[in-house]
């Protein structure tokens, strides 16, 4: 015991060291990658960029009110954390020197282009792990919100989940169980309601998995439909591995719908207790009961309909006025002039 | 006037009846095939993603059909007077650009056939299916969009085989020598791309062939 205890504080040690020489590095490496490089400031970004035609300060403008819009009174932190970027030339295949800091661009993207680098580069601030484990992917502006929830909405429609369809259908509990808001308890059971959802589960996405060892057997069960070999398979699953009906995009659209209710300070609230439930942070950052935000969230999903799959009125006219230039070509052929 | 649109519309339905009437059939039938099963009380939300990829499987054909349809329906159309060598038609007390107008405009006449029987059809598999919540059925666009293709398809069809056996020379002349430029670009490593290039002047944006692009769905969210 004596023994195990030094060598874990020996290597705590060594980490340590590590974490300083690596701090040092990186400051270095800070230094040596904004050397010569101009710092623009708007708002609550800070870029440091080498000289370059990219419109930083135009993106930068057009990015920062996106980028407070999310985080609100909390992007003010935003400072304290610049971000490099170095522009090159993308047909130039002369060799750079490597920097391990900051983004390298090419120098010939537009504005749009430019700002879509910032939103995408922007890191969320104060995100704590169990936030950032729930959400499954970074949470960052969007220039484009209506099409993030036609995603969702196509997401709704199509999983292969009867609790998603009962969710879009206006079971609000149910909502809450796919997004893991609510209780979660009894995750299984919520999550994949039919002995059909639980035996596709186990044999398309765990075959490998439980193919092998003492849980074959009940993998060829569950194959001949026994919904129990199925359930005990899939209960069987370490803590945190069952596959959410929902992709990320929903829960990452339920945030934004929290702090786009709960005002500036939204972000600040949802941050502020990383040891509370996520439905209560959220609740929080809302300023409403969960329920409501739920619903408020569905609604505006099942607002967000794609635009169905009809031919452009500009396409109609083109296909008329093929047909009409092909029926002329035939009458003007050189066959009938005599 | 109308008397000789009628008489050529006849001589034509008898070239080409065997093309209509499968190429109705076909119609009718794929929108029924493609939502085959979706009628299940039973379709649970496992399935939803398994119509959607039958719907744009299936999908597939409505082009194909109006492509085979536009051209046999062109090949039709002239078939006996390039075998006669014309002389039936330079007899005909007609100006020959009214005859040729008289032909393209029977071979529209008949085509509506197919275009009613996806109509007809997709309506038929919608109503008949019980399609899962949230996805909607576009019977009356893809028919519209069937018809356009359809007509591309024929007039284009149709123009080239009202042309000489020099115009039809000439066009593959051309793209032949697309063909050739393309292997010597690529041979002497030039940044050149006339595939590309005559992808996108024909299938993006206003092309002639952007109809038949995309995907043909009768049922989607």
């Amino acid at each position: 015991m004596v023994r195990l205890r030094r060598q874990a504080d020996s290597l705590l040690g060594s980490w340590r060291e590590a974490q300083k020489l690596a701090d040092v590095a990186d400051s270095l490496e800070q230094v040596r990658a904004t050397a010569g490089s101009d710092t623009i400031a708007v708002g609550g970004l800070r870029i440091v960029v080498n000289p370059s035609p990219l419109p930083w300060r135009q993106a930068a403008e057009l990015a920062w009110p996106v980028i407070d819009s999310l985080y609100g009174s909390a992007a003010e932190d935003l400072p304290q954390h610049p971000y490099i970027f170095r522009a090159v030339d993308p047909d130039s295949g002369v060799r750079r020197a490597v920097l391990h800091v900051g983004v390298e661009v090419p120098w010939d993207l537009d504005l749009r282009a430019t700002s879509t680098v910032l939103l995408t580069t922007v890191t969320a601030p104060h995100i704590d792990p169990a936030l950032a484990d729930w959400l499954g992917a970074a949470l960052r502006p969007t220039l484009r919100p209506q099409d993030e929830r036609a995603v969702v909405f196509v997401l709704l429609v199509t999983a292969p989940s009867e609790a998603v369809r009962r969710c879009f259908l206006g079971d609000i509990a149910r909502c809450k169980d796919v997004l893991q808001v609510g209780d979660s308890t009894g995750l299984l059971a919520r999550w994949y309601v039919t002995p059909a959802e639980r035996e596709a589960l186990v044999t398309e996405a765990f075959t490998d998995y439980f193919a092998r060892g003492a849980t074959a057997p009940s993998l060829q069960r569950c194959r001949q439909h026994h919904d129990d070999a199925c359930t005990a398979l899939l209960q069987s699953l370490p803590p945190g591995t069952l596959p959410r009906p929902l992709a990320q995009a929903a829960g990452i659209l339920l945030v934004r719908e929290a702090l786009r209710a709960g005002g500036r300070d939204a972000y600040r609230r949802l941050v502020a207790r990383p040891s509370a439930p996520i439905g209560e942070r959220l609740a929080s950052a809302a300023g409403m009961d969960i329920d409501s935000l739920v619903v408020r969230w569905r609604n505006d999903v099942r607002a967000a309909r794609p635009k169905p799959l009809a031919l452009p009125w500009w396409a109609s006219f083109a296909a008329i006025g093929w047909t009409a230039f092909f029926g002329l070509c035939a009458l003007r052929s050189s066959r009938w002039r005599l | 006037m109308t008397a000789m649109f009628r008489a050529i519309l006849y001589s034509q339905w008898k070239w080409s009846r065997l093309i209509v009437v499968l190429g109705t059939v076909a119609a009718f039938a794929i929108p029924l095939v493609s939502l085959q099963g979706a009628a299940r009380a039973d379709r649970g939300a496992l399935q939803t993603q398994d119509l959607l990829r039958a719907v744009q499987s299936w999908g597939t054909l409505y082009p194909l059909l109006a492509t085979a349809l536009g051209l046999l329906m062109a090949m039709a159309a002239w078939a006996a007077d390039h075998r006669g060598r014309h002389i039936h038609a330079l007899t005909l007390p007609l100006a020959r650009w009214r005859y040729v107008l008289l032909r393209f405009g029977a071979g529209f006449v008949l085509l509506a056939a197919p275009i009613a029987a996806v109509l007809i059809g997709s309506s038929l598999a919608v109503l008949t299916a019980t399609l899962p919540p949230g996805l909607q059925a576009y019977p009356i666009a893809l028919a519209v969009r069937f018809a356009f293709a359809v007509f591309v398809a024929y007039a284009v069809f149709f123009a080239v085989s009202a042309g000489t056996a020099r115009t039809a020379g000439i066009i593959l002349g051309v793209i032949a020598a697309a063909v050739l430029v393309q292997v010597v670009a690529s041979i002497a490593n030039l940044d050149v791309n006339l595939f590309a290039a005559a992808q996108t002047v024909l299938l993006l944006g206003p092309g002639p062939l952007a109809v038949f692009t995309g995907r043909w769905m009768l049922v989607d969210v």
